[in-house]
Formats: C-alpha cells, sequence, structure tokens
C-alpha cells in the first residue's frame, strides 16, 4: 500500500514538524474526501483518523518536502477501499468497457450539452450540484472531487487511485457527462416547475 | 481537448489556439466549454465544507499519545 520509497529515519521532533507542517494542512481537503466517500460524518471521522495514523506510523516512507497531499490522499482512499466500501452495496452496475468507448466520444458532449445551459446552472443556489456529484458511483465522483476539488494533476491522480493516466482521462470525460446529465434531470425539474 | 484545457494538461500552443481560434468556429465546444467552466465554479464554491475543529485536535491529540 506505501510506496516502496527510500526509508528515511525520521526523530520524534521532525517527525512532528512534518506531520503539523505537511499532513494537517491538509485536513479540510481530506475531511471533505472521506465525507462524500463515506457519506456519513461518523464513518468519516473515523476513516480521517484512521488515515492520520497510518500517515504518522508510516511517515517514514514519506520524502519530507514532496507532495504530501497526493500521499495523503493515496492512503485514504486505500484506507477507504479495504475497511469501509461496503462490498455489498456495490455490485457492479457500471461496465466500464463497454460504455467507455461511448462515453468518450466527442458526440456524447454534443447530445447532452444542447439540454443544459449554463443559465440554468445560474439558478442552481441550493444543493443541486452538492446531489448531483453525490449520485455518481464513488469512482466518478472521486475523480471530480481529486481534479476539480482538489486540482491534482493527471498523472498525481493515476498514483492516488493506482491506474494508467489513460484512464484517469476517459472516467473523467465519462464522470462530467454523467454530472452533467443529473444536472439536466435537475433544470428540467426547475423547468417544470417554473412553467 | 477542452478536458485538457481544462484540466491544465493542455500546453500553452494548444490552450491558445483552443481558446482563441476553435471556440470562435465551434459553437458546441464555445457552449460545452462555459458548461464546464460553470460547473467546475458551482463544485469549488458549493461542495467544500472543512473539517470540523473538534475532529481535528481529536487527531492531534492522538499522535500525541502515539509518540
Amino acid at each position: 500500500m506505501i510506496e516502496e520509497t527510500p526509508r528515511q529515519h525520521y526523530n520524534d521532533k521532525q517527525k512532528d514538524t512534518i506531520f503539523h507542517g505537511e499532513f494537517m494542512p491538509h485536513i479540510n481537503s481530506m475531511y471533505n474526501f472521506a465525507y462524500r466517500l463515506t457519506m456519513d460524518s461518523d464513518d468519516a471521522k473515523d476513516l480521517l483518523q484512521d488515515t492520520y495514523l497510518k500517515a504518522y506510523r508510516f511517515i517514514d516512507s514519506f520524502q519530507q518536502g514532496t507532495n504530501a497531499k497526493a500521499w495523503l490522499f493515496r492512503i485514504l482512499k486505500n484506507s477507504f477501499i479495504n475497511d469501509y466500501r461496503k462490498k455489498s452495496k456495490e455490485p457492479s452496475k457500471v461496465d466500464y468497457q463497454e460504455v467507455e468507448s461511448f462515453y468518450n466520444s466527442e458526440d456524447v458532449d454534443r447530445q447532452i450539452t444542447p439540454d443544459l445551459r449554463v443559465e440554468a446552472l445560474q439558478d442552481m443556489i441550493g444543493d443541486e450540484i452538492s446531489d448531483a456529484l453525490n449520485s455518481l458511483d464513488v469512482d466518478f465522483k472521486t475523480v471530480i472531487i481529486l481534479a476539480d476539488l482538489e486540482e491534482f494533476k493527471y498523472d498525481e491522480m493515476a498514483k492516488i487511485l493506482d491506474i494508467p493516466i489513460g484512464t484517469v482521462r476517459s472516467r473523467l470525460h465519462r464522470a462530467r457527462n454523467l454530472l452533467k446529465e443529473k444536472l439536466s434531470e435537475y433544470a428540467k425539474k426547475m423547468g417544470y416547475k417554473n412553467a | 481537448m477542452l478536458q485538457s484545457i481544462l484540466d491544465g494538461e493542455a500546453t500553452p500552443q494548444q490552450k491558445e489556439h483552443f481558446l482563441k481560434h476553435h471556440l470562435e468556429e465551434c459553437m458546441p465546444c464555445y457552449k460545452n466549454y462555459h458548461l464546464e467552466l460553470k460547473i467546475k465554479e458551482l463544485l469549488k464554491t458549493k461542495c467544500t465544507g472543512g473539517c470540523p475543529e473538534e475532529v481535528a485536535n481529536n487527531i492531534k491529540q492522538q499522535i500525541k499519545s502515539a509518540q
């Protein structure tokens, strides 16, 4: 789970410095991610605690001054998969292989887009975007969070998620189209109410 | 291409060509680009909360005891 990097041997003071200076600053982002994954504030809290404890325990695997945020996110994501993801709740309803080529095509962008207008989005002052994000499957939700909320680059995302960069791109593309579809539904409902 | 631009993964030349030339010629791309920008803005403003203070303090406490 933890990458094979040359092990450091920090003393307690160094560990403290790294932990408070490089790990703790990301706690808001980490909490948000934990919450979106678990959809439960108690589980999010536990997941977050587990992650930071692991980060401290394995701190010698972390190279001081390198990308702490990506390193932490990777631990969190792995902890989620191992300990929190309710396997019974996730039968694979999404056949990634089959629909990938369809959803990657430029045509799909053109088909979905006409239904959704920027003006409709301006009117979404409530929880529409948050609900739309939550409605996505974990894997799609994750790439949106990492790319759009946390602004990770594709190669960082590839390392965090243990997938090829190509998969990052296609999954992101698909996730964005799904998000637009969902927002489109909301926009239609809003239009209907106003009619 | 549009996705690469949005994600900051395109080269400066690609970005310039896309934003200054392509968008003027291609309505679907123009629409889509602005749509995606708006969605990104919504995500950023409405989907970030932050860690409750007691949770953060709890973690700091746990680390202290782990030392």
